[in-house]
This record gives C-alpha cells, structure tokens and sequence, in this order.
C-alpha cells in the first residue's frame, strides 16, 4: 500500500498511548499522538488524520466537547476509548457522532479489527454511489438490500417490514455499534417513541428467526445499555 | 389528614391553643346545653391537659395548660361566673390535682420520648458498626487476594526483564501469558468492586430498567468467552420473550462470576449450563457444572465472603465475587442460592418480574 492511513491517538495516559503506538506502527498506520484535548484538536485541523482514537477522560477538557468541536467540520471517524461502567457517556459521545467505540482494557485484535472497520465505512462514504450497495454477507447470512432479500444456508427468511428495517440498519453499519436512538430513528422516524422497549422486542424476534441460539448470538451482538451492533461484513474486506 | 395531625405534633405551641381552645369551646357548649354542670367541665379540661401533656415536649406547655385550665374553670364555669374566685373550698385540692396531672403524664412522655430516641441511636450506631465491620473485612479479603496476582505479575514481568538472554523464547511466552492471566483476573476482582460502589454510590437503590434477558445472558457469556476462551458453556433460555428490571451491568457481572467459579472449581472439563427458567413472578438463572460438588459444611458460609481460604489456591478463591453476587441480587431483591445436585454443584439466583421500587 503507497498511502499509509494516518491515526491520530489522543490520550493522556502515557503506557496506554505507548502500547497503542507501537501496535499500530506494527501494523503499518502512521500513528500521531497528543496528550491533551487542546494538543488533539490543533493536530487534527493542521494535520487532517483519517481517524481519530478518543480517551473521553483528559485532563484539560471533556472528549465529548472534541467530538462536537471536529463534527462542526468533519466527518473523519472517531473511536472512542472508554471505560466500561460508563455506558450513559457512550451513548452520549455516539450520539453527538462518533463512529464507534471500545472498552478499556481491550485487546490489540479488537483495537485493530474496530480501525479496520471504521476506516472501511468512511472510505464508502466517500466512493460509493447510492444508488447501488453491495449485498451484507457473513456466514451463512446474505442480505440483498435492491431485493430486500435476507436468506440464511440458502434458505429464504421472512421478516416483517420493521424488522427488515432494523436488520438492514444494522447490516449496513455492520461491524459498528449503533445505538438504540439511532436504530429508532432511523426506523421508525423523527417521531418515535424514546422507549425502546419496542426495538428489544422486535429485535428479540429478529433473533429468533436468524439465530440458531438466541442466547448466544453469531450475527447481531447486544452492547448493553448502548445498542446492537452487526457482525462485520466479509463480503469486501 | 396524617401529615396534617403530623405538623401540629411539631408544633407544641399549635397543639396547645389547640386543645385548650378546643376544651373551653366544649365546655361551653356543655355549660349552655346542661348548666351548673361544672364537674364534667372539669373533667373536659383534665382530658385536654392530659393530651397537651402527652403531646407536646418537655414540661413547660402541661404547666402552662394546667394553670390555664383552672383559671377558666374558675373564671368562666363556677359561681360567681366571670369573676376570679379562689376562696372557694377544695379549689387549691383542684388546682394541685391538675397540676399533678400535667407534670406526671409530661414526665412520662418525655422519658417514653428520651427512651425511643436513645433505641433508635443505638439501633443505628450498631448499624454502622455493622457495615464498617464488613467494609473491613472486604477490605482484608481483598488485599489478600490482590496481593497474589500482583506479586506473581510483578515477578514474571522481573524476571523476563532481567534474564531474558537466558529464557528459551517458550519460557518467554509463558511469563508473558501468565502476566496477561493475571492481569485479567485483576481486572474482574476491580470490576467486580466498581459493581459495589456502583450499588453504594447511591445508599443502596440500584437504578433498573427493563432488560432482555436474552441480551444480558449473552453479553454474559461472550465477555467469559473473551477472557477464558476454553469455557464451554450451553445456554438454553425460555422461547418467550422475557423483560426483567434489573441493571444489566450487575447481572452480568452476577452471572460472570458465578460461570467462572463454576469452570474454576468444578474440576471438570464438562460443559456448563446455564439455564433460564420462568415462573409467574419470577425469572431464575441456574448455573450447573458437573463437577466435585460444594462441600456440605461450606455452603452456609459461601455467600459471607469468607469461603476464600478454603481452597489450597487462595487467589482463585472466589469468596469476594460470591458475596458481591450476594450484596448485587439482593439489592435486586431477588434471592441467590447454591446447593449440591447429583452431579455436581448448582448455584441459582432469581429477579422479581415487578419493579423493584413499587411505592414511588
């Protein structure tokens, strides 16, 4: 690859940046990093990286402020670095437009896997026409979305319309988390309820026609108390 | 109408007008209606003295509402009328009487009173002393039990450093898997304690929400599955669709821990079970190994946290995470039990249906 995609990290503590560096140098990113929100935003207007990697915790302001602040102007991804417990500020910070996010500790696959598939969703937006999107394949489960078609080992599901809707929503953010607001609107409109309940519901239907076991999902994963989130398309990558 | 009753006991000036304004409007519809029927006015405004007594605090208002009683008596209900008289025979026999009467019932309150509050103190300093007592031993258990991964980390991160031209690159590989062992069983005693300020934080009530227990059981298990990828688990859930209140970090956490002392310390490469039922009230979680069992002598204790040193390899003792199990389900106010099946060891815990908070 001629062009290496650039990282901005932004991160106060020392070990964790360090560890980040040297794993995505490793794995062939340009890694630019700063150790507080002010550093952070002034590299990411001169600099322009592809993706940003957000602590939400820094010592001079709130990430959340950076996220509005780069949102105003660009729409470079942003992963956000959090803790687990906090799951009220995830929402938030997905919400006011971060890609995706990832729970600390977590492990270098996993930081890997969500650049990969942030770097991919960004560089669609930027080449892929909308008048065609490429069927979601994983596994066994293909959905063509010109045909509203969802078919597993071959055989054809039957979904209702609303559920045909939350899957595709999900399957063309597929391996991002997307947030049960966002589900909402996207589904059933500006107008909808803020009770979810009807989401889980219709979601708990969905997994009963295309998961063997419910409880342990293959397709779409449960980010508790933020949203759901698709496996990862395998078709393009 | 209570609350209402409830503010005038506050307020002992209120109850004192209160009842004497009561009192002399009653006698004197006594005295219109029967006339020259003085002894049941009296006896009216002994009533009064005895409830300004009992209501109100310290002597001072029963004094007051004694010399008051007389001096309407007096006044307003014996011949001559609305004149002061006490020449009349017996009046100072009167006077001591109701007088004896406020002091004695006031007195009575006051000590009732000084008693409740002294109970209640004590109630409540036993309490305290009761919490600090299992702060301290949560404390203890968990510095020892933090100790041991630090050290071994501390050691194998020493070692590798310091002799790494003499380790075979397979000695290598083991130091740094058994820090990253460690290091992960730290982080599930630390999240299993951020769940018990997560409890505290707000004295004790737990804010809960409507969850899908499908969604919570395999959160579960697939955060398992990422620390101890051998664990064999099999699910099975009800087919109907269930929503329990609960915060679904804390049961995730509840079932986490009780998946991994079942793969821990069952000594068995068997699969676990985890198995969800449902009943008209409630929703049960079981967790089954089949392993060697719980010792009978130990299961009265498992859940006090003190179980931890009864197993030769004390770091994986699991007496913190089965008693914040504990203090997690019931917050919930559901109910956690272990018990020895044919096979091997089964704990259970269960979550009321209906909201936790029903009154607000």
């Amino acid at each position: 690859m001629n062009h290496k995609f650039s990282i901005l990290i932004i991160e106060d503590e020392l070990h964790i940046l360090n560890f980040m560096r040297k794993v995505l140098t490793g794995h062939d990113y340009k890694v630019l990093s700063a150790s507080s929100g002010k550093t952070g935003l002034d590299l990411i207007s001169s600099q322009c990286p592809d993706l940003i990697l957000l602590d939400l915790g820094l010592p001079d302001m709130d990430g959340v402020e950076i996220i509005q602040k780069v949102r105003e102007w660009s729409s470079c991804p942003i992963i956000v670095i959090s803790a687990r417990t906090s799951e009220q500020e995830k929402v938030l910070a997905l919400d006011l437009g971060a890609d995706d996010y990832i729970t600390k500790p977590f492990g270098t696959s996993e930081l890997l896997a969500r650049i990969r598939t942030s770097l991919r969703h960004s560089n669609k937006m930027n080449t892929d026409s909308p008048l065609f999107i490429k069927p979601y394949h994983a596994k066994d489960l293909t959905i063509d979305f010109s045909k509203r078609l969802i078919t597993l080992n071959g055989e054809e599901i039957h979904l209702t319309p609303i559920e045909y809707k939350i899957v595709a929503c999900l399957a063309k953010n597929s391996g991002k988390v997307v947030t049960y607001s966002a589900i909402m609107l996207d589904v059933w409109g500006p107008y909808s309820d803020t009770d979810n309940k009807i989401l889980r519901v219709n979601m708990a239907n969905i997994r009963r026609k295309l998961e063997s076991n419910p409880a342990e999902p293959t397709y779409i994963y449960t980010e508790l108390g933020v949203g759901y989130r698709m496996k990862e398309d395998e078709s393009d990558s | 109408m209570k609350n209402l009753f409830w503010r005038i006991q506050k307020n002992n000036y209120c109850i004192t007008v209160f009842f004497l304004a009561l009192a002399t409007l009653l006698a004197f519809l006594f005295a219109h209606i029967i006339p020259g029927n003085s002894p049941n006015i009296s006896l009216i405004y002994i009533l009064a003295l005895i409830l300004i007594a009992r209501h109100t605090d310290g002597y001072r208002f029963g004094i007051f509402a004694a010399v008051f009683c007389v001096i309407s008596v007096n006044y307003c209900f014996t011949y001559p009328y609305f004149k002061l008289n006490f020449t009349l025979t017996g009046y100072p026999i009167t006077f001591l009487g109701m007088l004896t009467i406020a002091i004695i019932t006031s007195a009575t309150t006051t000590r009732l009173k000084q008693q409740a509050f002294i109970i209640a103190e004590r109630e409540k300093s036993l309490m305290e002393a009761d919490k600090e007592k299992m702060k301290a031993n949560l404390l203890r258990a968990i510095s020892h039990d933090l100790r041991t991964p630090l050290t071994s980390i501390i050691g194998a991160a020493s070692s590798y450093t310091e002799n790494s031209e003499v380790l075979s690159e397979e000695e290598k590989q083991d130091l740094v898997s058994q820090i990253n062992d460690d290091a992960n069983w730290l982080l599930n005693m630390v999240e299993n304690l951020l769940s018990v300020t997560r409890i505290q934080n707000d004295s004790s009530k737990i804010s809960t929400s409507l969850e899908v227990v499908e969604e919570v059981v395999s959160e579960a298990v697939q955060r398992l599955r990422k620390r101890i990828p051998y664990a064999q688990i099999q699910v099975s859930i009800p087919e109907a669709f269930l929503m329990v209140p609960m915060d679904p970090l804390l049961i995730e956490q509840v079932i986490i821990n009780l998946l991994e002392n079942a793969i821990i310390h069952s000594e068995s490469t068997k699969p676990i079970d985890l198995v969800v039922t449902d009943d008209s009230s409630q929703v049960t979680f079981h967790v089954i190994d089949y392993g060697k069992g719980l010792k009978p002598e130990s299961i009265p204790s498992l859940f006090d946290g003190q179980a931890y040193s009864v197993s030769s390899d004390s770091r994986r003792g699991m007496g913190i995470g089965l008693s914040i199990c504990k203090t997690i389900i019931q917050a919930h106010n559901g109910t956690i039990t272990a018990f020895n099946h044919d096979d091997g060891a089964e704990f259970c815990f269960s979550l009321p249906k209906e909201a936790v908070t029903n009154e607000s």
